[in-house]
């Protein structure tokens, strides 16, 4: 069945996605990876709306356009970062500890 | 293509959320319009037009058909939403009391703030009305995206900028993991509405609904902080702006718990085998770890953070009774939990304000020169404990009843874990009641500490909540038990 | 769906999934580690190992003011999908429609008005 290659191609995205978020240091790409997993999120809820009506594509539609919200927030917050401090790596963020 | 019908709007039901709507964009026009000189006014038009949001609220519920039903039963607005929405509204009106001083004095952006305070808590206020996949993710991210900005607000702070990123990062990852649950969920039911999920996954089982149902509940633990997901809870509490930390712990964790009884109570009842271990461990670890962690802590916030943590392990216990009135003790225990938690942070900061510091130890001796925040932050230490007749003991003993009644294997082992971790609670809080009344006061610390009116009102309105809904709590269990009970069948346990 | 192997089977699949999903990424970074010769040379380690020399560091910065704009295109260039699919069918969905779209536009306008009286929109 057709469908099934694009759940495979999303858990493969996904499972990069997260492999991403845990690995990478850098900010940047960490939001990067996020949207890898915002994407196959994407992929599923068209390939399962393929099947059973529109309501996964306007999920999907809706997903699109909160990850962009989420990305212009983010990345205000990485410079944010950068301005005071010259760098975005995330594991200088160590102030707060406890 | 079938033919659209327009779907009947009851304006009556949605106009909490017009309101809200309405003040988000007013107060935008306003900064648009009058740029800096709207900085005089934008914090007392957000603290009236959310009080302006509490009318139709009342009106609903004083209706003769407090349940309404609309987008063929995606939003649903009854008595249990209702007391939610109205408890989101009223945090965030503290909220606002607590800001004011704060933000006009730092070095903030004002107009932005209250704006981005607003759409937060228009999303909270959607979430406890949505029924459907795609309502719950927008009112989710409505409420979460303001918050993060709000945890950086103050700019050239380090600490600040940590707490944002760390809150970010953190939100962003679960979101993204649940709305991977949430694909699956849907395509497996084919449906997105929580009730349809329900029926779907109620009747036949897969790997597929197993997996959705674990992601949908880690991406929801990440949110309402439950151990092992709570890492960045502390952080991001210590570093943002002390208004904005208890708006965080209070409106944006009840959230959470909004949206989780939400799909729990609608979609998962009848997939209670899937769900009850991975509550169940999620809330003793985090109830135990909460605690064992907040009892060495020397900075009040930080304390308050773990024992929030602690808290939502008390909270997540009675999901595991869900059809034994578990998910109403939830409500209760939200409720008061809410009183009890803004109440705190308003005496800590209105101590911290003159001490600079929310160090426990310079906490001592404020009962010799501060007599009234020493009483008032000892009610809501009290109640965090559980001392009838303060609040949260009410709500302590609906989350026993309901674990007790339900008699399951889990809920009985949660009941035993639930009763020592109050024990060990007990110990920290009264710690910092402790060092107020008897330890000595640090030098030169003799003239009383001025508060504020805003702050003083604030404080006022979290001490009447703690101590009336301890002590009559007759009209919020009414409010939060639903008048006709989910046509749920028995879990298949 | 009451015995307890059942219950275990649901959660084997959680497991398998995360079992074979850690084995896996063992499995590959050890096999390239294992695989590899490791001789170090600082030549290559440069971003174009057999080409012009490379000036500065991968992370060169362009102007910040390319980024509000770029941030402002993206949102409503995102935005515009909901529009889409009630231009399709803008009959069908009649005065309802329109209203809801008004209140969608007047929302987006404000944000627009927003970043122009707050100055981003100029080039300075």
């Amino acid at each position: 069945m057709l469908l099934n290659q694009f759940l495979l191609l999303a858990a493969i995205l996904f499972s990069i996605g997260v492999y991403g978020v845990i690995v990478r240091r850098n900010g940047v790409l960490v939001l990067m990876s996020i949207e890898l997993i915002l994407n196959a999120v994407n992929i599923n809820l068209v390939a399962f709306g393929a099947n059973s009506g529109i309501a996964g594509q306007v999920f999907a539609l809706f997903v699109i356009a909160v990850a962009a919200a989420e990305v212009g927030v983010g990345l205000a917050i990485v410079l944010l970062i950068y301005r005071n401090r010259r760098s975005v790596d995330i594991d200088q963020l160590d102030e707060l500890k406890g | 293509m079938p033919d659209f019908v327009a779907p009947t709007l009851d304006l009556h039901a949605l106009a909490p959320e017009f309101v809200l709507a309405g003040v988000v964009c007013v107060l935008l026009l306003l900064d648009v319009v009058l740029l800096d000189r709207a900085k005089a006014i934008v914090g007392s038009i957000a603290g009236l037009g959310l009080l302006g949001s509490l009318v139709p609220i009342l009106t609903l519920a004083t209706s003769d058909h407090p349940t309404r039903t609309m987008f063929g039963g995606s939003y649903v607005v009854d008595s249990t939403s209702l007391l939610l929405k109205a408890l989101f509204i009223v945090s965030a009106y503290v909220v606002v009391l607590l800001s004011t001083n704060y933000i006009g004095e730092g070095d903030y952006w004002e107009s932005e703030y209250y704006t981005l305070l607003v759409s937060s808590v228009l999303g909270m206020t959607v979430m406890a009305s949505a029924r459907d996949l795609i309502s719950i993710f927008v009112a989710l991210e409505l409420l979460s995206i303001p918050a993060y900005m709000l945890a950086a607000w103050s700019k050239r702070d380090g600490r600040s900028n940590e707490a944002g990123m760390k809150y970010y990062l953190m939100g962003v990852f679960a979101s993204a993991i649940l709305l991977y649950g949430m694909s699956l969920l849907y395509g497996w039911s084919g449906s997105t509405q929580l009730s349809e999920i329900g029926r779907a996954i109620g009747e036949k089982n897969s790997p597929a609904v197993t997996l959705g149902v674990v992601f949908v509940l880690v991406g929801f633990a990440f949110k309402v902080s439950a151990v092992p997901f709570h890492m960045w809870a502390p952080d991001t509490y210590e570093g943002a702006p002390t208004p904005v930390t208890a708006f965080l712990a209070v409106a944006s964790k009840a959230a959470g718990f909004v949206a989780l009884i939400q799909v729990i109570g609608q979609a998962l009842v009848l997939r209670m085998n899937v769900m009850i271990p991975v509550v169940a461990v999620l809330a003793a670890l985090s109830m135990t770890i909460g605690n064992l962690i907040a009892l060495r802590q020397t900075n009040v916030i930080r304390m308050l953070a773990y024992s929030g943590i602690a808290q939502a392990g008390f909270m997540l216990a009675p999901f595991v009774a869900s059809q034994y009135g578990g998910i109403d003790a939830i409500v209760i225990y939200l409720v008061l939990y809410a009183a009890t938690n803004l109440g705190a942070f308003a005496v800590v900061m209105a101590i911290a304000r003159r001490t600079r510091s929310a160090e426990i130890s310079s906490f001592g001796g404020l009962f010799s020169y501060s007599p009234g925040l020493a009483v008032a932050l000892s009610v809501f230490l009290a109640s965090f404990v559980g001392i009838p007749p303060l609040g949260i003991w009410y709500g302590k003993l609906s989350v026993m009843r309901a674990l007790i009644e339900s008699q399951g294997r889990w809920a009985t082992v949660l009941a035993i874990f639930v009763a020592l971790n109050t024990a060990i609670a007990a110990y920290y809080y009264l710690n910092v009641a402790k060092t107020m009344w008897f330890d000595d006061a640090p030098e030169g610390e003799s003239t009383p500490i001025k508060v504020p009116t805003s702050l003083r009102f604030a404080v006022g309105i979290a001490l009447v909540a703690t101590i009336a809904l301890g002590v009559y709590p007759g009209p919020l269990t009414d409010a939060a038990t639903p008048e006709a009970t989910p046509a749920a069948a028995p879990s298949g346990r | 769906m009451s015995s307890a192997s059942d219950f275990l089977r649901e959660y084997l699949t959680v497991l398998i999934l995360g079992g074979v999903g850690a084995a896996l990424v063992g499995l590959l970074l050890g096999a390239s580690h294992l695989l590899r010769p490791a001789r170090r040379q600082p030549g290559k380690s440069l971003t174009y190992e057999s080409g012009v020399d490379p000036v500065g560091t991968g992370w060169t910065q362009s102007q910040i003011r390319y980024y509000v704009f770029a941030l402002l295109f993206v949102m409503f260039d995102v935005e515009a999908v909901f529009i889409f699919p009630w231009a399709t069918r803008l009959e069908a969905y009649g005065g309802f429609g329109l209203v809801e779209m008004g209140i969608f536009v007047f929302i987006l306008l404000l944000g627009l008005v927003y970043a122009w009286r707050k100055g981003v929109l100029k080039w300075v």
